[in-house]
């Protein structure tokens, strides 16, 4: 099995950011140019929402979802709105991007297809609660997981509902899809493996307490953390267990891979790259906070996102530079063209140069 | 408040209170400001029987395992066995579920007060929280019915509430961030003036006075930097109205007597019903936000009371215990020498502290009736 980028559309381009860490395949970016250290703020906005998702970008467009119900537009070159989408709901979710439409979901269930363009709406699907978890395509089919316990496959075009398959947990996992295979995690403490087409189950492994995090596959690995403090690595054809790491505390930050190796924050506060053929620890970086939003990789530099922003040296952990802004408990850096843009917990959204 | 604003409130069914200079400091204090007056407005209502100090004032009951945490990890199977065996004895019911109908009736909305603020290292365990709900749900209350909620969303966020309990249970964080008010019933407030800020009011938070019917408290037990302890008083006082922060400022702190008048106040007072302290984690030195394993100590308690006066009692009794066990100050040394602005000097050095605490809150509680702060009349009862 090779997983593919389902969610990327033809039309995407190469420095396009359309869903959570990227793409499908959670490369968190794997730009062949590094990110340096911030000269300078190209500009700065205030949205007045606190924002508790990552962002996403296309053709020169940064989307962003506020909690206080808006999807933002907002144009990199010049740095101001172009267009707001408004509901009355809460969204916590990490918006994606298909074809020309911009998906995400909302604390009442309701999953939107917004123009990305225009800010219109093209249609809405519903679940039954909440929608923390950001929509992804594959073969246009839209795939989410609610904390109603379900996961939902609606036709990408029009919203219809394809299947729903349930579950013993809240979804709060944003799913991993390939042409044949569906995985994610669950509250009820299971990795889930679905046949895409049809939402049945082909395999599920139990951890030690519910997930949170979202999977990374690469080839031949499933990668992904449990609360029960340990970060898995499964056959993603059976689910067996290939190896599992201890850390401090609960792991929900979704991992995200380069070079062999595979990057995750803890809760113990601690970054750690592992290599992925064998578990081994290759560093741990010590965020002197809690660790639950996902890394990216540019080049050689891991970014992540937690009480400021940080970067670290891939292959040594070694901190390379912090910025004392960007404090966010889900969010990770979106890296286009030599400009990193940041969304923060407090509503602020930075493009750094 | 002028005399003529407080005869109009009164008519209009005000359960204002006053409390204006009363001699709630230690006699040992240095130099802590004077109380200012601190005028209290809830809901006018009959108090439910429910209410603290509840059905059984004076009563803790104490169970212990030294197995329901090991390397950090709670043992879900052992929680519910010491929830089920505490609740009977709470109650002196044989089954478990007769106890829980003591206090939940199947039409109630049930609140379930978290204590999330020192997510992740400790903060009330997802385990204690599930059994909860289970528990709940056997009386007959719907899953959609029960709201677990405190007033930070984005430490609920951190602590992955949302993912870890059941489908159809509610997670309400009442605010975004530190500041915002829309969560809040602006008719239910405590107005005092501590150190000359600019609002001088906290607000109750509208699903205490609306939108649940009981609630049941899940503190944890924790050192705090300006109330000596944390515990039930302080999980539901300051976890219920906002802008509380005000109410301490280094060195000083107002905790005593603002945490037992809040408490006091209806309707909060009447639907607290039960008081389950998560003692899984006992946190000696660096609340309420620590996360230094260093001073986090795998306690392997949980205790269950109605009464959150009494059980405040015991939790700094083994606070104190456990501070005198490593050698550091007792939570009530008022030393001036002990006082650090320096954050981490604070969260890594024992013998320093941020304000002068005032674990006399809860002897304060107990003034105004909310239960047992006399550790002679506490029925203390243990269980391993």
């Amino acid at each position: 099995m090779t997983p593919t980028q389902g969610n990327t559309s033809s039309r995407t381009l190469a420095n396009d950011w359309p869903t959570l860490l990227k793409d499908n395949q959670r490369t968190g970016g794997q730009q062949r140019v590094g990110v340096g250290a911030p000269k300078k703020v190209r500009w700065q906005m205030r949205l007045g929402t606190s924002i508790r998702s990552a962002p996403v970008f296309s053709n020169g467009l940064l989307y962003v979802t506020g909690i206080e119900g808006a999807l933002f537009a907002i144009d990199t070159a010049i740095g101001r709105l172009k267009w707001k989408f408004e509901i009355e709901d809460q969204i916590h979710s990490t918006p994606s991007m298909w074809k020309n439409s911009v998906l995400f979901g909302s604390d009442k269930g309701k999953v939107y297809a917004v123009d990305a363009g225009s800010g219109s709406k093209l249609w809405e699907a519903s679940a039954t609660a909440e929608v923390w978890t950001s929509p992804v395509v594959a073969a246009g089919v839209v795939y989410f997981g609610s904390a109603d316990a379900r996961l939902y496959a609606i036709d990408a075009e029009t919203g219809r509902q394809r299947w729903i398959q349930e579950f013993g947990g809240r979804i709060y996992s944003t799913a991993f899809v390939t042409p044949d295979r569906l995985y994610f995690g669950c509250g009820d403490g299971k990795v889930y493996c679905l046949e895409p087409a049809s939402g049945k189950i082909l395999w599920q492994t139990s951890t030690g307490n519910g997930i949170d995090s979202s999977p990374a596959v690469t080839p031949d690995t499933l990668l992904i953390g449990s609360e029960d403090f340990f970060f898995y690595a499964l056959n993603p054809e059976n689910g067996a267990v290939k190896w599992k790491y201890e850390t401090g505390l609960g792991i929900c930050s979704s991992p995200a891979v380069a070079e062999g190796a595979v990057i995750f924050g803890s809760k113990d506060g601690y970054l750690y790259a592992l290599e992925i053929s064998t578990g081994k620890l290759l560093w741990k970086a010590h965020m002197g906070g809690v660790v639950t939003a996902p890394p990216v990789v540019a080049g050689e530099v891991v970014c992540i996102q937690a009480g400021g922003t940080f970067a670290f040296d891939l292959s040594s952990g070694k901190e390379l530079w912090r910025a004392g802004l960007g404090g966010a408990v889900q969010s990770a850096p979106v890296l286009s063209e030599g400009v990193m843009y940041v969304v923060s917990l407090d509503g602020e959204v930075y493009a750094l140069q | 408040m002028d005399r003529r604003s407080f005869v109009k409130n009164a008519c209009l069914g005000s359960a204002a209170l006053y409390f204006h200079q009363l001699s709630f400091g230690l006699p040992s204090d240095i130099a802590n400001p004077q109380v200012p007056r601190i005028e209290l407005r809830g809901l006018p209502q009959k108090p439910s029987p429910l209410g603290m100090p509840g059905l059984f004032p004076g009563r803790v009951v104490e169970i212990s395992s030294p197995d329901a945490i090991v390397r950090n990890r709670v043992s879900q199977p052992l929680i519910k066995e010491m929830l089920d065996h505490g609740m009977k004895r709470l109650t002196g019911e044989i089954s478990v579920q007769d106890a829980w109908a003591k206090f939940v009736d199947p039409k109630d909305i049930i609140g379930i007060k978290i204590n999330p603020s020192g997510a992740p290292a400790c903060c009330s365990s997802p385990e204690i929280v599930r059994e909860i709900v289970a528990a709940v749900q056997s009386v007959g209350v719907p899953a959609r019915n029960i709201i677990i909620y405190d007033r930070y969303a984005y430490e609920i966020d951190i602590g992955s509430y949302q993912a870890l309990v059941p489908p159809e249970v509610k997670v309400v964080g009442i605010q975004d961030a530190f500041t915002g008010a829309s969560g809040y019933d602006m008719n239910i407030y405590c107005d005092a003036n501590f150190f000359g800020e600019w609002e001088t009011r906290s607000y109750m938070a509208s699903i205490v006075a609306h939108g649940v019917t009981k609630i049941i408290n899940v503190p944890t037990m924790k050192d705090h930097s300006a109330a000596g302890v944390t515990g039930c008083l302080k999980n539901l006082g300051y976890g219920t109205f906002n802008n509380v922060a005000r109410s301490h400022r280094q060195p000083y702190s107002f905790t005593d007597p603002l945490i037992g008048m809040m408490c006091s106040v209806e309707p909060l007072r009447s639907k607290a019903v039960l008081h389950i302290m998560d003692g899984m984690r006992l946190v000696w030195h660096g609340g309420p936000l620590t996360q230094v394993q260093d001073f986090i100590y795998p306690a392997g308690k949980m205790y269950i009371g109605t009464d959150p006066v009494a059980m405040d009692t015991i939790e700094l009794k083994a606070i104190e215990e456990k501070r005198q066990q490593e050698g550091v100050p007792s939570v009530w040394e008022h030393d001036p020498s002990s006082i650090t602005s320096n954050d981490y000097e604070f969260f890594h050095d024992p013998r320093k502290n941020l304000f002068y605490r005032r674990p006399g809150h809860i002897a304060s509680a107990g003034k105004l009736g909310l239960g047992v702060a006399d550790p002679a009349q506490i029925d203390h009862l243990r269980i391993s």
